[in-house]
């Protein structure tokens, strides 16, 4: 008796931990992206290794299965090139900030990215000024400040699929309480009606009916 | 009330029924006297700020870090709470965090009556919610299990995000001075 008193405490364990699928939401590159993943769309995988003794007809059917990113796609078509990639992340506390710059210029590094600008902007803070008391007592008052702490890590020269693999693994990693702002700038080839300018085709063609 | 006044002071008769904190802002807002070249300010006491400290008192009651000390050290000495991105620049949704943290506060420490050692710390991590808590072993270990499983299931359902809760056991509240 006891035995079977352990799998259902076990089986409502397995059943609470296993119950939420996770899905790489990671926006494909486009052009001139300005988009903010990390704080809103993520859904993250609340998987725990636990030895389960148990048969799996009885787990719930909404397990946490892999992630689509490890099969690797072959497509004929160009791959996007971005000029620049420029990735803002805010915060209330910049210790958080400087362990998170270390990280992700650390991860560009293995890479082989290049950083072109590593630096932070200005911080901004808003200040309320608010009575003190819920009814009259103009003269007494409080005030309260939210600081933001921003950081800038600009890379240059990058190809689309780097730059998903890397934005992925940079907003999975990211804080609590920390969000982050992406920039893409990409290359496009000149379209070929505008190669060459126009007064030169017409002065062309001037000469050749004279 | 009355009020008379002597050279050097200034006396108040207030009525009883009044509650304390209005007697203080009587005082402070009286007119104060010029009387033989003597000025008489009156006290700044109303003027201080109450909010989430806890006064000095006669040295026997403990309290912890996170109580002992005043909010104006909120990312100087004391850290966050509650971690989510809604009051940052550019950024929406406090109002909505704000609620949605008030009511996990309440509805945890009445699940684990008596058995929270120290506030709750909520961090958001994309949808993820994890409340990290940290408990007196109160209730034999298989309640906690149950407890947290329950409260897991629970919000997830509410709140319609994966909810996480990570617990730490403490044999007693850790007191960091005694006021």
């Amino acid at each position: 008796m006891t035995a079977s008193m352990r799998i259902a405490s076990v089986r409502l364990l397995s059943k609470t931990r296993h119950y939420f699928s996770s899905e790489v939401a990671v926006q494909p590159g486009a052009r001139t992206v300005h988009h903010q993943p990390a704080s809103t769309r993520f859904v993250f995988t609340s998987v725990r290794c636990n030895v389960c003794l148990i048969p799996v007809a009885f787990l719930h059917k909404g397990r946490a299965y892999g992630t689509q990113s490890s099969s690797v796609t072959v497509t004929e078509e160009p791959d996007l090139l971005f000029q620049k990639l420029s990735v803002l992340v805010k915060s209330h506390d910049k210790a958080v900030l400087d362990s998170y710059e270390f990280f992700a210029t650390l991860a560009a590094k293995e890479l082989g990215l290049t950083l072109a600008k590593v630096f932070e902007p200005p911080k901004n803070i808003e200040r309320l000024t608010l009575l003190k008391s819920v009814h009259i007592f103009k003269k007494h008052r409080v005030q309260y400040e939210m600081r933001t702490h921003y950081r800038c890590i600009e890379i240059s020269r990058i190809t689309g699929s780097t730059s998903r693999v890397y934005l992925e693994y940079i907003q999975r990693n990211l804080p609590e309480g920390v969000a982050m702002e992406v920039t893409k700038t990409a290359i496009e080839k000149v379209p070929d009606h505008i190669q060459m300018p126009l007064w030169s085709v017409q002065s062309q063609e001037k000469q050749g009916s004279q | 009330h009355s009020v008379c006044y002597n050279r050097n002071s200034i006396y108040h008769f207030i009525d009883r029924a009044e509650k304390p904190h209005t007697v203080c802002r009587q005082l402070n807002s009286t007119l104060w006297l010029n009387v033989g070249g003597r000025s008489i300010h009156s006290s700044a006491v109303c003027c201080k700020n109450r909010a989430a400290r806890i006064r000095v008192g006669k040295g026997d009651r403990p309290v912890t870090y996170e109580q002992a000390l005043h909010p104006h050290q909120i990312a100087h000495r004391k850290g966050w709470l509650s971690q989510h991105t809604s009051n940052l620049q550019g950024e929406d949704g406090a109002a909505d965090r704000t609620v949605e943290d008030l009511f996990i506060r309440r509805l945890i420490y009445g699940t684990f009556h008596g058995c929270l050692a120290d506030e709750l710390v909520i961090k958001r991590r994309g949808n993820l919610l994890v409340i990290c808590a940290l408990m007196l072993q109160k209730l034999p270990p298989h309640k906690y299990y149950f407890l947290v499983g329950y409260t897991e299931e629970l919000l997830s359902h509410f709140y319609k995000c994966p909810v996480k809760m990570e617990i730490q056991m403490l044999e007693e509240k850790s007191v960091y001075k005694y006021l």
